[in-house]
């Protein structure tokens, strides 16, 4: 019964999926989409259409579906090992190190291609802070306290080089504020591959959050298993999060919003929710970057400020109606 | 036997157990006893290996322990079933459980008398319910040796004899229960073997018979007793 809704569910993102897919890429043609996507797939096609399709709506799409789903897919990883609901995909400092490699990319290497700072700071500091709560016994609790501090570190660092770079300071906000930077095809293909390669390892460890929906004291009966499966969700977590800095810097709130919801409707089988959150991480994100683009047009808004304005109402409406799946973790 | 020898444990500079030897028999159920902050779950703890001790041996034979804790948590949002199957997703890959394991689950739902539960929601189920739940968790990841911690403390009278009928049953099973209860009661109806520890952390251990004299329980929760035996069984009253 509860697995037929499930999927049931599941298909209904799925539609939406494809919808948002729809809109993002082929939003502003009077012609018919499929037909246009039939037409772009030929390659020695070389009109204006065609070319705007493939050089700037596909790897955007593409760039959308990335940053949605790992996000997503991080806080999933990240509120199932810690069992805190408000565990968020940045928690391991993945948010502070991205800024800081972006801040630095643009004020001291005028860099075009600050998303690959991003990802490397993103990256760094949250081996840096994993190994910080690993030394003396690692728990989780020291994790996100030591990512809080961290992350103020480094954000009062963003500040202080804001504050003593105004003629930069715009630029480096809007940046700061998510969204996707003018794309070259090599970097796409990096990006798609290693996404590929983040699915493979988050489908081989999300089973394992099923096991870890146990209860901490009788894991303990299993301590080495538990262990392994907390640091590998932690450092899954911060890859995906770190591949989502590099696609589409430094978007708030999907990861916290996006396995909530899904779980609203799924529950917690972890194998349900790994599709749910992918695809709608994704639909949110390909959504939101089409409204970026529309809302004040010809003026792009930052996709970081559109993901919290729509998101926020529509999580807040979903806690009313069905949060009483939240009560577990007020349990004992 | 599972031999606890010359065991020493302290925590941090504190030294708590100084020099205890315990014996626990196999597919039996051994009651531990004794007043709060004696150390009854320390010693449960120890058993499970999941405290080590400072000096002396544990051996519990190369049995599988599984240790459940006085109070847990149940993450809601899924079925009895789908509960007890997160056991199985331990292992290295597993995406979609063997015939062989679904089977195990519903064999032990109808064992354990839950079989009608399987498909109501965590949230749904009662405290007597959850706590049979956990015990099936505990025989599904294989272990022999379960180790609860006031299994029953939460639970009315009627599910206190439930749960107790059920590990009464796991005996046929050959696992090997190592509990602690706070009613005498219970435990002289259920237990085979007993240790109690007093409150200067002496380890008092031995059969049924043996076991329940006003001296040893005096010894252990410093008020009188009185024993009442009655067609073979034992009831303990609290002497005026």
């Amino acid at each position: 019964m509860i697995r037929n809704k499930r999927k049931i569910f599941i298909l209904i993102l799925f539609i939406i999926f494809l919808l948002a897919l729809y809109i993002a890429i082929f939003a502003g043609y009077n012609d018919n989409g499929i037909g246009m996507f039939i037409k772009t797939l030929n390659l020695s096609d070389n009109d204006s259409d065609s070319i705007i399709l493939k050089l700037l709506r596909y790897p955007r799409a593409l760039k959308s579906i990335i940053a949605g789903s790992c996000l997503a897919l991080a806080g999933l990883f990240m509120q199932s090992v810690s069992k805190n609901p408000l565990a968020e995909p940045y928690i391991t400092g993945v948010s502070s190190g991205a800024g800081l490699g972006i801040v630095i990319s643009v004020l001291y290497f005028n860099s075009s291609n600050y998303s690959l700072f991003g990802f490397a700071g993103a990256l760094i500091s949250s081996l840096a802070v994993i190994c910080f709560a690993g030394l003396n016994r690692f728990s989780i609790t020291k994790l996100i306290l030591t990512g809080l501090a961290v992350n103020l570190f480094a954000g009062s660092l963003i500040s202080l080089f804001i504050l003593t770079n105004p003629q930069k300071a715009q630029s480096i906000l809007f940046i700061l504020s998510g969204g996707f930077n003018s794309s070259n095809i090599i970097s796409d293909k990096t990006l798609f591959f290693i996404f590929i390669l983040g699915i493979i390892i988050s489908c081989y460890f999300i089973p394992k959050l099923n096991f870890m929906r146990i209860d901490n004291g009788i894991l303990s009966s299993f301590k080495k298993e538990k262990d392994i499966y907390t640091l590998s969700a932690i450092i899954i977590s911060a890859f995906l999060t770190s591949l989502s800095v590099f696609a589409a810097g430094i978007l708030g709130f999907i990861g916290i919003i996006i396995p909530q919801i899904t779980k609203m409707f799924i529950g917690n089988d972890y194998r349900y929710l790994f599709f749910a959150n992918i695809l709608a991480g994704a639909s949110l994100v390909l959504f939101s970057d089409y409204l970026s683009r529309v809302l004040f047009y010809p003026l792009q808004i930052p996709l970081g400020l559109v993901i919290a304005i729509t998101g926020a109402p529509v999580f807040v409406f979903f806690l009313t109606k069905k949060g009483d799946i939240f009560s577990s973790y007020d349990r004992n | 036997m599972i031999e606890i020898n010359n065991l020493s444990f302290s925590f941090g500079e504190t030294l708590f157990f100084n020099n205890i030897n315990v014996s626990f028999h196999k597919n039996k159920i051994n009651v531990i006893l004794g007043q709060n902050g004696t150390g009854k779950t320390t010693l449960l703890k120890l058993t499970a290996n999941l405290l080590k001790p400072q000096q002396g041996s544990i051996n519990i034979c190369d049995m599988q322990a599984f240790y459940l804790p006085q109070k847990t948590s149940y993450i809601s949002g899924i079925t009895l079933y789908e509960y007890l199957s997160s056991i199985f997703f331990k292992q290295k890959f597993k995406w979609i459980l063997s015939r062989n394991e679904k089977n195990q689950i519903n064999w032990i739902l109808y064992e354990l008398e839950i079989y009608e539960k399987k498909d109501i929601l965590t949230e749904n189920l009662s405290g007597g319910e959850l706590q049979k739940a956990n015990i099936a968790l505990g025989l599904l990841s294989g272990a022999n040796l379960l180790l609860l911690d006031e299994p029953v403390s939460n639970l009315d009278l009627v599910n206190q004899i439930k749960v107790f009928n059920i590990i009464e049953k796991l005996k046929q099973l050959s696992v090997t229960t190592i509990i602690i209860l706070h009613d005498l009661n219970l435990a002289a109806r259920y237990g085979d073997f007993f240790a109690g520890i007093d409150k200067y952390r002496n380890i008092y251990g031995s059969d049924k018979e043996n076991f329940f004299t006003p001296e040893i329980l005096q010894k252990i929760y410093n008020i009188s007793f009185s024993i009442v035996k009655n067609n073979g069984e034992i009831n303990v009253q609290i002497s005026k």
